[in-house]
């Protein structure tokens, strides 16, 4: 009871306070436009052993562009939400020994424990709605830290095991080498695996160097891996991790 | 900015270098060649070469062909291993082996995976007769998987042989659940005479096409299939020949073949106006090159290899839906050497396919070829 009508008298008091309050809520709200780019990729956590080595690492068009709405409270406190169109991508080659993958391709798979080169192909786009709290410590620098939540709309995830061979079932299994060259290597594609909804953390800084530009860095970590649950063809979990820089545009 | 640089510390080692692990131990646990050195080698072999045995990774027998008057009491075979991995018995112990097979157990270096092998000498009994016949009527669902058909043929004195190979291993690895009766090489219940064999140019589907092999040729064979390069460099996995001590005079037997309608390139693509055809056709060759090194042709010189001493070959497959009777006669472009031959120093094979292009995945999905009652007819040599 007692519960009930301290949050019927809260909702009563906000209802007549807000709208008294309501324009200059609003009116300290700033509004800016960011785009940045990304350097990052899908990892586990902690390596496996089978992962041995990274042969290869190809920066990708890796575009963030963003609106944030920035509210600024008493003191140096402050809260963002954005809207951001995250494009992010990663192309690895990798250098594996025992690791578990599959060859598929409509159904048709071969698994098994690879040793060799794998390469791997990640292309997410995604909307990502941050929900950050701001703290200035200078006029000009603002730390945020907070959430994430995104919804990917174009998924990709491919790529193509070569220069090895793979041991069907386990190590004690037909061994099946694979070449360079197209025709002798083989192709997969984890695409239609890949998770809709990822969230996670993010920190950064925001630089206000003059009065309507200004740059940005920051760095999200996936808190859920990029591939289904019941995905089990890699053993890891593969985290999206990614560092951004950018400028950052006030428009209001 | 302290969180700032460990996030970014983090960030880096994880998908840098700084944290990769150790490197595990080994999990394989294969025999990859076996040889023994004998005292006697002259008494217990044919050849050098026979003291050397490769060993497929699919293999699980590994077999010394010995004289039929060798002793085999006290043999002590020396294996090559996955590096790290252990073998019990120990490597180059001696054993008997005129009771049958020893078995070994390879163990991986990880300790987590073993193999088991059974490792033999073979007494060989000379060709006896001047025709061999191969019916193709011993065949039995491949012992380990289930998943396609393998045939034997008949030694002599109840005794059966695995000479007969074919590319069913490679097609098992694209086919999914493809029922055995469907494998691009599979029995025939009512052949010519008792069961034969059937041979389809079967799709490889998706997989398959993304190996650029989007067709497999039913084929059958004397000698073995390396599954090893069966989706890479694939003309190599057909290892042809098995060592014979005839000279082979003419091949015969009983064919139906009705080519496929649609003939499709390496990419899949149709060929307009072009005509599958099938291959049927036998060679004998030396088995070692001058250097007394032991050569076993495949897919890329079974017709054009030098060591290549006679050739028959059916020059066209005609279509056809009776049994008709093929005979196709060597044509010797070498002397036959009689004591090499009784050496074994030559190896002998009979290919049949359902598609002539199918070793270069080209050719018509549902061309089938038929065989049934081969027979080898050779000469003695005269010395």
């Amino acid at each position: 009871m007692m519960t009930k009508k301290i949050i019927l008298l809260s909702v009563i008091i906000m209802m007549i306070a807000l709208p008294s309050q309501g324009e200059d809520f609003f009116e300290d709200i700033s509004l800016s436009a960011r785009v940045g780019y990304s350097i990052g990729g899908t990892a586990p956590i902690i390596m496996p052993a089978s992962i041995r080595k990274l042969n290869s690492f190809d920066l990708q068009q890796n575009i963030t562009l963003g609106l944030d709405a920035h509210k600024r409270f008493d003191g140096k406190w402050g809260a963002i939400l954005g809207l951001y169109l995250d494009d992010k991508g990663m192309r690895t080659d990798a250098q594996v020994k025992n690791y578990h993958t599959s060859i598929e391709r409509d159904g048709s798979e071969i698994s098994g424990m690879f040793t060799g080169d794998v390469l791997a192909h990640t292309r997410q786009w995604m909307i990502n709605v941050p929900i950050l709290a701001t703290y200035s410590i200078s006029s000009k620098v603002d730390l945020l830290g907070g959430a994430y939540l995104a919804y990917v709309f174009s998924r990709t995830f491919n790529g193509y095991v070569h220069d090895g061979y793979m041991r069907v079932g386990d190590p004690t299994g037909a061994r099946i080498d694979f070449g360079h060259n197209i025709g002798e290597r083989g192709e997969y594609n984890f695409s239609k695996d890949m998770r809709r909804f990822q969230y996670g953390l993010k920190v950064g800084a925001d630089w206000h160097f003059s009065r309507l530009l200004g740059a940005y860095a920051d760095i999200s970590w996936g808190l859920n891996g990029i591939a289904q649950s019941k995905f089990k063809t890699i053993e890891q979990t593969l985290y999206p991790i990614y560092g951004t820089v950018g400028l950052t545009y006030k428009l209001k | 900015m302290n969180i700032f640089k460990v996030f970014a510390f983090v960030v880096a080692c994880c998908l840098f270098s700084s944290c990769f692990q150790e490197e595990a131990l080994n999990a394989e646990a294969d025999i990859t060649q076996a040889w023994v050195h004998s005292e006697n080698m002259e008494s217990t072999f044919f050849s050098a070469t026979d003291t050397v045995v490769n060993v497929l990774y699919t293999d699980s027998n590994v077999v010394f062909n010995a004289r039929h008057s060798a002793d085999i009491t006290a043999m002590s075979p020396y294996f090559k291993i996955t590096e790290g991995a252990t073998i019990e018995p120990a490597n180059g112990s001696m054993h008997d082996f005129s009771n049958g097979a020893v078995r070994y157990t390879v163990t991986s270096e990880d300790g987590m995976w073993h193999r088991n092998y059974n490792v033999s000498f073979n007494k060989i009994t000379k060709t006896v007769g001047d025709t061999i016949n191969y019916d193709f009527e011993n065949y039995e669902l491949n012992p380990s998987s289930q998943k396609y058909y393998v045939w034997h043929d008949e030694l002599g004195g109840g005794n059966f042989g695995n000479n007969w190979a074919n590319g069913n291993e490679g097609f098992a690895i694209t086919a999914g659940g493809t029922a055995a009766a469907n494998y691009p090489t599979a029995p025939l219940a009512n052949g010519y005479k008792g069961a034969g064999l059937c041979l389809t140019t079967c799709s490889t589907g998706a997989l398959g096409a993304l190996v650029k092999k989007p067709i497999a040729a039913g084929n059958m064979f004397l000698g073995s299939f390396n599954v090893q390069n069966a989706l890479g460099d694939a003309l190599t996995a057909t290892l042809f020949g098995i060592p014979f001590d005839k000279k082979p005079i003419k091949v015969t037997g009983y064919y139906k073949y009705t080519p496929g309608k649609n003939y499709t390139d390496l990419n899949g693509n149709t060929v307009t106006g072009k005509t599958d055809a099938a291959d049927i056709y036998a060679v004998l060759y030396r088995n070692q090159d001058d250097k007394g090194k032991a050569v076993v042709l495949d897919g890329t010189n079974i017709k054009t290899s030098p060591l290549i001493a006679g050739l028959a070959e059916m020059p066209v497959v005609k279509p056809t839906t009776e049994w008709t009777k093929f005979e196709i006669t060597f044509i010797y472009s070498s002397d036959i050497d009689p004591d090499i031959l009784n050496n074994r120093g030559y190896s002998f094979t009979v290919v049949f396919s359902s598609s002539i292009d199918g070793a270069l995945f080209s050719g018509a999905i549902g061309s089938q070829l038929l065989i049934d009652n081969v027979q080898i007819i050779s000469s003695e040599v005269q010395e």
